[in-house]
Order: structure tokens, then sequence, then C-alpha cells
């Protein structure tokens, strides 16, 4: 039970990074366009994005109920030591949400908007990057662990962990993973001229994520960070990202032809791959400290609470998947039906 | 201010905040399925211009609850992260299937905002009852979890450790049925009344009154209805807590010393110095017979409790007394409600509808101080008898810094909200009819 637990767990990390990913994109997209497209912009997220950006946001609820029910100890330290970055994560989440509904269900279409929008497009960019920033602290091999906090400073303990430049570059790398997703969604929901402009953005958005990779990785194995070494040096991770790096000539191709539904596949195949990719370079070590590697297996909770989980876990999943893909589906078959 | 103290605030504060909103997006629906249906069944198109109205509240409503739901799921690890690490595994079967009802709930929302003539309408509305039926499933859940850490169940704690662990029976703890129930009609109460409020307010400005009459006649039906039930819940509340938390109920009374055929005291002044109320009505024997069925039972008074196992008296006593003034006097407005659907003519007086517009808020005081009961009154204990607050804190210093960002946030959140439905209501008088 406890591989059906870790799957889940997988793959509710996998959907709210592809899903709200998305929909932090859409934000980011908003804030790095100019002024006419925007408003497009603004108006193309919303009809895409509308009737399934609240439930894009659960999955970080689910994921945390997993953490915390059947990994008490490994969601603990993420807790104690973590908790600036993970509050500004809520801040931002909480702000986004705010803004999205504010923005489209004012009563009123005026000059308040400008303020939901700026609201919307900077807990967008922002809320990614704390949460990569989270993750960084997981894996910079920053975090001290200790029963005595007299020993440390508040800086060693509570903000050095995450606010370093390798915990930051990883921020970055997944916001801009967040604006590639949003930018191939939005190509295949555009016409003629936006169209153009929608291609152009995720080319540049690739060229981002592909640098930016390139930096964090560069600057792991100068600095001689234990994440980004082992990352370098693992057979089945560089396969991976090489796999996912090769995936960018079909993208490509399906997106001169647009081809919808192949395009985002792709898109979300790619970002998948790159996830695993850093999931399987240390599995199950999860959380690198100082001086130590916490892993996720040794931090589950017993027998009997791990299988209770599973099966909830397994009958929630054949309530709700099929009902969301339903929703899914029934809102894509809408849109060719308005047009 | 020390830590603990900053982070019981930020909870407290946190808590206040989401459970209006959560109420308000749990009953909501009720009232626009209900109005949803009368357009169905009337083709009256003032229903229909309801129903939307509505359901633009229930999205702003369930948003905000859903943001500040996902904050008090981080913050009960952020803040308690030693009550988590032992109670999570434990309760966390009421909160899984929270997730789930609450993904339910979402999708069906999706379906219910978007759908509008693009699903077949029988199936559309359905989706809106759905909506209602999952966002009571989901208070029903939290308020179990709740109930775990008034009556813990579920595992044996052996030398500090919670061991043989077993989630079901953590679910359906001794408390979980008094309080969820009481939530329930508290929510329905709260949102019924403040809901009818907002509406009479808007008769009695005498705008639009044909729609704002019927919106108000469907939301106070509702809380008209659970504030006559509420005292039988109530009732069973106290009888469980006198059995389970016998210190709560020496708090909420304000009773210092054991006795036998004890009194009911309402109001009253507590002075904590001298362990004694001053200026109370005092109805003799009444509390032994309300606790336990019988007038000469005995009920435990505080000085039999350890000094440093006893709740904040003042506070739990006078947040007890506010909530069941409250919800006396909402009872009785509920039965001049029904008297009123008899007697038209006071329907056409503007002191009626005025009386429901001071009601408004007063639902949601009185659901506020419920909970300060049951929270204050459980302290020391984060989990009742096995773990005391003070050491489920989290070790990071500086929480006070944190505490006032939660309160500037969601201070500008409730502004926000208020400015929001002002238009709302505003942009729903000046429209036309559809």
């Amino acid at each position: 039970m406890l591989y059906v637990v870790l799957f889940f767990l997988m793959v509710s990390l996998l959907l709210y990074v592809i899903l709200a990913g998305a929909d932090f994109g859409a934000g980011i997209v908003e804030l790095f366009s100019t002024k006419k497209s925007q408003q497009i912009t603004k108006k193309t997220v919303y009809r895409v994005m509308g009737p399934v950006w609240e439930a894009n946001h659960i999955w970080i609820i689910i994921l945390v109920v997993i953490l915390w029910v059947g990994f008490p100890e490994f969601y603990n330290v993420l807790t104690v030591y973590l908790h600036i970055p993970l509050t500004l994560v809520l801040l931002g989440i909480t702000m986004r949400g705010v803004a999205f509904v504010f923005r489209h269900y004012d009563a009123y279409k005026d000059k308040s908007q400008i303020l939901y929008d700026w609201m919307f497009r900077i807990s967008s960019f922002l809320t990614p990057i704390f949460l990569g920033m989270t993750a960084g602290g997981m894996l910079s091999g920053e975090l001290i662990i200790t029963q005595d906090y007299e020993l440390f400073t508040f800086y060693e303990l509570f903000i050095n962990p995450w606010f370093n430049a390798f915990s930051i570059l990883i921020g970055l790398f997944f916001a801009a993973l967040c604006t590639f997703l949003t930018s191939i969604l939005l190509i295949g929901e555009a016409e003629r001229d936006d169209r153009r402009i929608y291609v152009k953005k995720a080319r540049n958005a690739t060229i981002v994520v592909i640098l930016l990779g390139f930096i964090v990785l560069s600057y792991g194995f100068i600095y001689d960070i234990i994440f980004a070494t082992g990352f370098l040096k693992n057979p089945y991770t560089i396969s991976l990202v090489l796999l996912s790096a090769f995936l960018i000539f079909p993208l490509l191709k399906s997106i001169k032809q647009a081809r919808k539904i192949m395009s985002r596949s792709l898109a979300g195949l790619q970002v998948i791959l790159i996830l695993i990719a850093a999931m399987v370079t240390h599995f199950p070590y999860f959380i690198i400290t100082s001086n130590d590697k916490i892993s996720i297996l040794e931090t589950a909770s017993t027998n009997e609470v791990t299988n209770v989980l599973g099966i909830s876990l397994i009958i929630g999943g054949l309530i709700i998947l099929p009902g969301l893909f339903h929703l899914f589906k029934s809102f894509k078959m809408i849109k060719i039906l308005e047009k | 201010m020390d830590n603990l103290d900053a982070s019981r605030l930020q909870m407290a504060f946190t808590l206040i905040f989401h459970i209006v909103f959560a109420c308000i997006g749990m009953v909501m629906p009720f009232f626009m399925v209900v109005a949803h249906k009368k357009w169905l069944n009337t083709k009256n198109p003032v229903y229909l211009k309801l129903t939307k109205s509505w359901q633009k509240g229930v999205a702003i409503f369930f948003v905000i609850g859903a943001v500040s739901g996902t904050a008090l799921s981080f913050e009960l690890g952020l803040l308690w992260p030693e009550f988590m690490k032992h109670a999570g595994p434990i309760i966390g079967m009421p909160f899984s299937l929270e997730g789930a009802a609450f993904f339910v709930e979402a999708i069906a929302l999706g379906f219910y905002l978007y759908g509008w003539g693009k699903i077949s309408e029988k199936f559309h509305w359905f989706t809106g009852v759905i909506v209602g039926i999952a966002g009571v499933a989901s208070g029903i859940l939290v308020v179990s979890a709740n109930g775990w850490m008034n009556a813990p169940s579920g595992f044996d704690y052996i030398n500090g450790e919670f061991l043989n662990i077993d989630p079901v029976k953590a679910l359906l703890n001794p408390a979980w049925f008094t309080q969820a129930l009481h939530m329930v009609l508290a929510a329905f109460t709260a949102t019924g009344f403040a809901v009818a409020g907002v509406h009479a307010y808007q008769v009695y400005k005498k705008r639009q009154t044909d729609l704002h009459k019927k919106a108000f006649k469907i939301a106070i039906t509702f809380g008209a209805i659970a504030a006559i039930l509420q005292p039988i819940s109530g009732d069973l509340s106290a009888k469980d807590i006198a059995k389970r938390q016998p210190v709560k109920l020496a708090a909420m009374e304000a009773h210092y010393e054991t006795k036998k055929g004890a009194p009911l005291y309402i109001g009253g002044i507590v002075d904590v110095e001298k362990k004694e109320v001053s200026y109370k009505i005092e109805i003799p024997k009444a509390l032994s017979f309300l606790a336990f069925g019988d007038f000469n039972a005995e009920v435990k008074g505080l000085n039999d409790f350890p000094e440093d196992e006893r709740p904040n008296v003042a506070i739990v006593h006078y947040a007890f007394q506010t909530m069941v003034g409250i919800g006396t006097l909402l009872l009785v407005v509920g039965l001049l409600f029904f008297i009123s659907l008899k007697k038209k003519t006071w329907w056409l007086n503007n002191k009626f509808w005025l009386l429901f517009v001071l009601l408004a808020p007063m639902g949601f005081i009185a659901l506020e101080a419920g909970w300060i009961v049951t929270e204050v009154g459980r302290q020391p204990w984060i989990i009742h008898n096995i773990m005391k607050t003070k050491d489920a804190v989290t070790p990071m210093p500086g929480m006070i810094y944190s505490f006032y960002m939660y309160i500037t946030l969601y201070s500008i959140l409730t502004v926000a909200v208020i400015w929001l439905m002002r238009r709302q209501i505003k942009s729903l008088n000046n429209s036309k009819l559809v």
C-alpha cells in the first residue's frame, strides 16, 4: 500500500504542477505582454480556465493531506524549516485566487479591474517562484535539522536554506516551466494574429526554460551541490532529460500543423519528464540537508494508517477522476460549439 | 507577545475569517438551487435573475472559502507542527475525505457556473444540488476532525506515543455527531439570517421589492427552520460536553464550586480573582437538569480541576452567553417569520423589514461565539488530556510578524468582499429584468 500512496503523491504533485502550473503561467504570460495582447490573453485565459481552475488547485490540498497523513515526519520538517517560503506561497495562492474571481465576477467592469489585474499577474509570477524556492530549500543541502534551536541563528535555520542562489534559480526555472505550459495551451485557443503572438511566446519560454535549466545545473555542478551532481551522474535522469529535449522537435511540428491536443500533450509530457527526472535522481531521499538525507520512505506512517489512506485514495480517485475528465471534456466540446 | 500567543491569535483570526466564508459558500448554493427550481417551474424571470445573482455570490464566497481553507490546511502544520506530526495520521481520514468532497464540489461548481444553456436543464440544476451537498459534507468532515481534538479516540497513548491507530474510529469520535449537527444548523441559521437581512434592507429601501421579497423568503425559511431546530442540538451538545469535558462545561457556566442541583447562570460578570459571578440571573437546579437530565445531579466546579488545566473562564462564559442569547433571539424571530406568513399585513410594515436588517449579523456573531466556546474551552489542551497547545507550537521564533501579515491581508480581503457584494446588489437593482 505504501507504494500506492507514493503513487498518488506523485500523481497529485505532477497534476498540480501541470494544471496549476498552466494557471500560474497564465498570469505570467499576461505580465510579460503588451497592453493589447494582455486583454486578449485575459479573455482567452478565462474561457479556457474558468470552469477548471478551481479544480486545478485542489491538487495541492490532496498533496498536503497525503503528506501529513502518510509521511508525517517528512511534512514536519517542511513546515518547521520551510515555514517562511510556504507562508509566502500561501499568500500568493490567496491573492491570486481572489484576484481571479474579483476580476471576473465584479458587477462593474471599471478602474478597479486594473488593480485586480496587477494583483493577479504579480502573484501568478511570485507564487511559482516561492514554490520552486521551497523545493530548492529541500534540495539545496543548506537545511540544518536540529533539536537545539539556540545553537544556530534565525538566518541559518529559517532563511538561508531557501533564500540562496540555487533555490532562487530553481524558483525561476519553475516559473519559466509554467510560462512554457501556458503559451503552448494558448496557441490552440487563438486565431491568426493572436496565434502568432503565442507561438512567439512559446518559443521564448522554451529558450528561457532551457537556458535556466542549464544555469541551475552548472551552478550546482560548480558549487558541488549534491542534488545537481547526483542529477548529472544518474543515467536514468539524463536519459529522461534528453528524451524531454528531443520532444521539442515533434512539439514544434505539431504547433506548426496546429494540432492542439498533440502539442498540449507533448508540452505536458516534457514537463512531466523533467519532474520525474528530478524525483528519481535521489529517490527516496527528497530532503537533502547540510549533513544528511531524509528518505521519504523512512518517514512513512504505520501500516494500518497507510492501508486506510491507500484505500481512501483509490476510492476517491475512482469518484473524482471520471468527474474531472467529464468536466474537461464537456467544456472543450462547448468551446467547439461556440465557434 | 510570545510565540505561542501570536500563533494562537493567528490561528483564531484565520479560523474566524474562514468560517464565515466557508459557511456562506456551503449554505448559499441551497438558496440558489431553490430559486433555480422556482424558475424552472414558474418561468418567472425574477427567479432567473435571482438565481444568477446568487450564483455570483456563491462563486465569490466559494473561492474565498477555498483559498482561506487551503491556507488553514497549511497553517495546521506551519503553526502546530508537533500536533500534526502525531495527529496527522490519525485525523487524516476526515481530511482526505474532505478533500474528495471539496473536489466534487469544485467540479460540480465548474459545471454549474459555466453550464447555462450548454448542458441539459435538469442536469445543470442537479450540479447545483451537488455543490450544496458536497459543501455540507466537507463541513461535517472538517468538524469531525475538530471533534477528535475534543474527544481523542482511535489510538492508544502509551509512553507519549500514539500507537494502534484506527483512522475510522478517530473519524467517528464521540464528539463528531453533536458538533457537526450543531455546526450545520448554525451555518444555515447564520447564513439564512445574513442573506435575508441583506435582502430585507433592499425591501426597506424600496428597491426592486418583488425580487428582494422572494429572495428574503427563500433565505429566511432555511434560517428560521435551522434556528428553531438548534436548541435540540444545543441540548445534545451540552449533555455530551458535561460527560466528556466537564471542565469546559464548568467554564461555560463559570461554576467554581462543585454542587448537587447546580443552578443555571444567565449573564453576569465573572470575577476570576474572587472566583464568583456577580449580577447574574440564577435558575435553581436548571444546570444539573440540562447537563444530566436530573435536577439533583452533581456538576463539577472549576475548583475541582488543577489550576493549569482550566481554560480562560471569562472568555468562555461570555462567549457561551452570547451564543445562547442570540440563538434564543433568532429562534423567536424565526417563529415570528412563520406567523408573518399568515399575517400578510406585517410584510407591508417597514419595521418588520428593519428587524431583519438589524438581525443580519447576529447569526454569525453567535456562530463565532460558539467556536470560541469550543476552542478556548478546550485550552490548555490541543488534544484533550493528551497534548498541550504550548507543546505543539512551531519552534520558529517571530510568529508575531506572521500574525501581523495575516491580519492585514484578511482585513483587506474582508473589506474587499463587502465592497464587492455592495456592487453586486447595486448592479442587481440597477439592471432591468432579464
